[in-house]
């Protein structure tokens, strides 16, 4: 397959350069303030169109002019510090305060006698269990659509959760109350709405996870990984405890060492016949290829501000510094969808990330840890659309018999109605306890027919056979629009949850 | 490719050629051991702790003064009480400021200068014949009771005896129980090291080493191993220490047995599925140091298991300039919700939003936050600075309820919280100094802290006044505990004992037992918490 578009890449007939991600999309680099290292955690705005910034070194900082066409009109004032890891900033439209949601609390802060830094530091929710390990991390969202705030907690390293609610999702009401809303989560990294307000967050590979993900955040659902679920006994309003996944999938760690009873490790699919809370990842970001570590999670709710992705959502990644693409539909009932690599390039592993009203992406982060393709020790950067259309696969739904694609721009019929143009794969991840997995049960299936839509920018594809749990990795190098260039990014990767009845 | 793995095996032997051959190699240059010792920066103490030697080895420290203060480096008679010896020269400062620090003491055996800031000094002596600790000390006032270490004057163990070697074949996983396997070849090894020195065999085999070990006295010994693949050995018979399966050689294991003075038989089994082969194993007693008995030892072997856990980081200091400064993370001895606070003039302290108590206070530098702020962020950072006090117990709250106040006040529970507590936030004043709010049984509890004097000045007088503000009604039988452990009173002032001396002045204060108590209920409570001049 490789050995195949490297091909294609060496002979395209082309004379220019074939496009690049930064034609469509380019990253500015700002400076910061020299006397800390802003690793930023969290990103939010304000009303009058300033960020506030939390860090991971437990600072909160106001930015402004990071919005100008001018990288040097940004400047920045510290609003509080010596807080313990900011992983989540949110800006209270309703009483114009500050939320920081850091290791062990969500923190109001006010800044009473206008100086332009906090001096009340109220205790919102300190509701769940630190016990010391570096693992128990809390990444908080912003206010969803009720009012209430988000944190999702990392569970005590991998498998285990000593302490309440680690490894769960919580919700915060205004009046600080809380309440158990989702089990069964890991090692999040990011939290976010999409455009309808829904909740998502983004989970490491590691045990139960073969592959980082991006989860929806039903309330009442369990998330996959059944460490923290000794914890529905403090947490009534979920109703009872879900059975556990199978006996056969604990193998290969934890210090069971014992040989593999039963055969094959589970898979989603099995398993959530017999767990009903269980809900699958709406999308897999493959291990890898995607990315390595997700973290903050995106929406583009510009209006086209942000180019041709309106609404669909943009994953960031610590690992690899970089932002990939997620077009999600709901089918059955369950989220699922698909996922492109977007923009790579940025200087750090990336960690918080906010669109602001003009479509311009904020982020940044640091790569201690786990280390970062960008090189940079810590970031702060932009992303904004250079007003040219990127041609991409535009989004991918599933179809009773295959998937139906739309494009960014006006398709060359020739090639994108020739089979030959397409390939696929598809493959899952055990469901299992053992740390990550390898992509398995791979099928080759037939790409049986490749229809243009009227619209002149989509295409039916028939595929044989489709395969319910699988991710269906489809190649599309071969496509070309009306111009003769290929597609900027010519992979996708659909998790596809449930098989729509048409 | 075959380049490639050459040039590797060839860089190994050399490594292991150069540990095989230290000694002799340094014995033409009259066998000195170089260390090096340096002195942190604003953190009073020096890098190292512990420094290790044989008895009459040729030893040269070099001695580097990172610090912006004043430091020397004094090394006395084992069993010398340096911090006495230090505090001493108060007694006649204008006599000591002559000798530029130096204790006028006879236990002292070898010192460098008092360095100023930077500067470097080499010490080059003969390690003493007799085995022991010989304790070092910063001698500067006020320094010697973190800057000091032990100088371990300690011999190598001995060897194993009548060392044989049984070779089995066999493609295994695990170890297999050799006792139940015909042996192919069987030797004796001249040099009563442990070595895999096959070239017929590179991969599915198993030697089983037996000989014997001299305890030279009853008492506890640490055995260590490693191997690609897998190891254990037992001594009489029973398992000390085990690293089965498949796996490379760098990870070591290490365990503890107690022996009886006398020979034991030692049994050392190992297996090789493929690839690299080694073996590895050593002991250590209470009267010698680690002492390999293999030829081969991985990387750091001298620190036993510890080897590869040791993250150092270059000191991030948060600096306390002109008002108080919050470092709220994981502060080692004030638990998992700790808020450190520095206050100008070298008065910092450490306030639990579990215990809803004042956890440390300290003099000097605040924090470090170089643990927290590199990696993953994890671990329980202690203050930087020195003096530390922890007046009650470990991340325990203050109030209590109980019919006599000698009670015994609730322990810290890591993973649970204290009950009847409410964690409110705190507000920070004109000039940034905290209020803390909480409630206790419905009450609402604020405190507040004022620094005067300076603690990171000899003399300096630091002292801190802490102020609790109870509003409403505490049920009966309420206490406040303002200390544990023995205290005596002295013209008013609660002066802690066996410990390093502080006290603390509270109007109604009284002790219970082991308990510095006061009746809680509606009004102000003023504490004032002294070092000791």
């Amino acid at each position: 397959m490789k050995r195949f578009s490297l091909f294609f890449v060496l002979c395209s007939p082309l004379l220019a350069a074939d496009p690049v991600e930064s034609d469509f999309y380019k990253i500015t680099t700002f400076e910061t303030p020299k006397e800390t290292a802003l690793e930023v955690g969290s990103i939010d705005l304000l009303p009058d169109g300033r960020l506030i910034m939390g860090t991971r070194r437990g600072e909160i900082w106001t930015v402004s002019g990071a919005g100008s066409s001018d990288p040097s009109a940004v400047s920045y004032k510290l609003f509080a510090s010596g807080l313990h890891e900011v992983l989540g900033i949110a800006y209270n439209p309703k009483d114009k305060n500050i939320y920081a949601t850091t290791r062990y609390e969500v923190t109001r802060l006010q800044d009473v006698d206008g100086d332009g830094q906090a001096d009340v530091f109220d205790n919102v929710s300190d509701a769940w269990g630190v016990s010391g390990d570096y693992h128990e991390y809390a990444i908080g969202s912003r206010f969803d659509k009720a009012g209430d705030l988000w944190v999702t907690l990392c569970l005590t390293g991998s498998f285990s959760s000593v302490t309440p609610f680690r490894g769960w999702a919580l919700r915060i009401k205004p009046d600080g109350t809380m309440v158990p809303t989702c089990s069964g989560i890991r090692s999040p990294g990011g939290l976010g709405f999409d455009a309808e307000g829904e909740v998502y967050y983004a989970d490491n590979q590691g045990p139960w996870h073969g592959s980082c993900t991006l989860q929806h955040l039903v309330p009442g659902s369990f998330q996959g990984h059944p460490g923290g679920n000794e914890w529905y006994a403090l947490a009534p309003n979920m109703g009872p405890r879900p059975i556990d996944p199978s006996p056969e999938n604990y193998q290969g760690d934890n210090k069971r060492r014992e040989a593999r009873v039963g055969g094959d490790p589970g898979r989603m699919v099995k398993e959530r016949q017999r767990i009903k809370q269980l809900l699958p990842p709406a999308v897999y970001l493959v291990h890898g290829k995607i990315g390595n570590s997700a973290s903050a999670i995106i929406c583009d709710t510009s209006a086209g501000k942000f180019g041709p992705f309106m609404n669909q959502l943009f994953i960031a990644d610590q690992s690899h510094s970089n932002l990939s693409r997620v077009f999600l539909e709901t089918v059955n009932g369950i989220k699922q969808g698909v996922v492109f690599p977007f923009r790579l390039g940025f200087a750090s592993g990336l960690i918080g990330g906010r669109m602001d009203g003009e479509g311009r992406i904020f982020t940044g982060g640091s790569d201690r840890g786990w280390g970062a393709r960008g090189g940079k020790p810590y970031c702060f950067e932009k992303c904004e659309w250079t007003g040219k259309t990127p041609f991409e696969v535009h989004e991918m739904r599933a179809k009773a018999d295959g998937f139906e694609l739309t494009f960014t721009q006006p398709i060359d019929p020739k090639t994108a109605g020739d089979l030959k143009s397409y390939s696929m794969r598809e493959f899952t991840y055990a469901y299992r306890e053992a740390y990550g997995g390898d992509e398995i049960d791979e099928i080759l299936p037939s790409i049986t027919a490749a229809e243009l839509g009227a619209d002149g920018q989509s295409v039916r594809l028939k595929i044989s056979p489709l395969t319910q749990g699988h991710i269906h990795e489809l190649h599309f190098e071969g496509v070309r629009n009306t111009a003769g260039h290929p597609l900027l990014h010519t992979v996708g990767y659909y998790t596809l949850n449930e098989i729509p009845a048409k | 490719m075959r380049f490639l793995l050459l040039f590797l095996l060839a860089a190994a032997a050399v490594t292991l050629n150069a540990a095989d051959k230290a000694p002799s190699a340094a014995a033409d240059l009259g066998s000195v051991k170089v260390i090096m010792l340096k002195t942190l920066t604003a953190q009073m103490k020096y890098d190292e702790n512990e420094i290790i030697v044989r008895p009459g080895e040729k030893v040269k420290i070099v001695f580097e003064n990172g610090d912006d203060l004043p430091h020397n480096l004094v090394f006395c008679q084992p069993g010398t009480d340096t911090m006495t010896m230090a505090m001493k020269q108060m007694e006649k400062p204008e006599e000591a400021l002559k000798r530029n620090w130096l204790p006028d003491d006879k236990r002292i055996l070898l010192h460098s200068k008092m360095l100023n800031p930077h500067e470097k000094e080499e010490l080059i002596f003969t390690a003493p014949e007799k085995p022991g600790d010989y304790p070092y000390v910063c001698t500067f006032p006020g320094h010697a009771l973190t800057m000091n270490g032990k100088l371990k004057v300690i011999p190598m163990g001995q060897g194993l005896k009548d060392l044989k070697f049984a070779l089995f074949l066999g493609n295994w996983k695990m170890l297999p129980d050799f006792s139940k396997l015909k042996p192919h070849r069987e030797g004796v090894v001249p040099n009563n090291l442990i070595d895999i020195k096959l070239d017929d065999y590179k991969n599915e085999f198993g030697v089983v080493f037996t000989g014997k070990i001299h305890a030279p006295r009853k008492g506890s010994y640490r055995f260590y191993i490693a191997g690609d693949d897998g190891v254990r050995l037992l001594i009489d018979g029973k398992k000390v220490v085990e690293y089965d399966g498949i796996h490379p050689a760098g990870t070591i294991k290490e365990e503890t047995v107690q022996l009886n003075e006398g020979d034991h038989e030692l049994r050392y089994e190992y297996f090789q599925a493929g690839g690299q082969i080694a073996v590895f194993a050593a002991w250590k007693g209470a009267n010698f140091d680690i002492t390999p008995l293999s030829s081969w030892r991985p990387a750091g072997w001298e620190k036993g298991a510890k080897a590869k856990k040791k993250a150092e980081y270059a000191p991030i200091p948060i600096v306390v300039a002109g008002e108080p400064v919050i470092y709220r993370n994981f502060i080692q001895g004030a638990g998992n919700r700790a808020i450190g606070v520095g206050y100008p003039g070298g008065i910092n302290i450490a306030w639990s939003a579990e215990s809803m108590n004042l956890a440390l206070l300290w003099k000097g530098a605040f924090m470090d936050a170089s643990l927290h702020w590199n990696s993953r962020g994890g671990g329980y950072q202690s203050p930087m600075g020195f003096d530390v006090l922890k007046p009650t117990g470990e991340v325990t709250p203050a109030f209590f309820i109980a019919e006599k106040p000698d009670a015994v006040w609730p322990v810290w529970d890591k993973t649970k919280r204290y009950e009847g507590f409410v964690w409110k936030g705190y507000t920070l004043d004109a000039k940034r100094s905290p209020t803390f709010r909480y409630t206790w049984q419905g009450v609402e509890i604020e405190e507040s802290f004022s620094a005067t004097g300076n603690g990171n000045k000899p003399g300096g007088n630091p002292t801190l006044i802490r102020s609790i503000k109870i509003t409403g009604s505490l049920p009966a039988n309420a206490w406040y505990r303002l200390g544990a452990g023995p205290f005596e009173k002295k013209e008013g002032r609660f002066v802690a004992k066996d410990r390093l001396p502080y006290s603390i002045i509270a109007e109604g204060a009284q002790m219970a037992g082991q308990n510095l108590v006061i009746p809680a209920k509606a009004g102000t409570l003023t504490i004032t918490y002294q070092w000791a001049q």
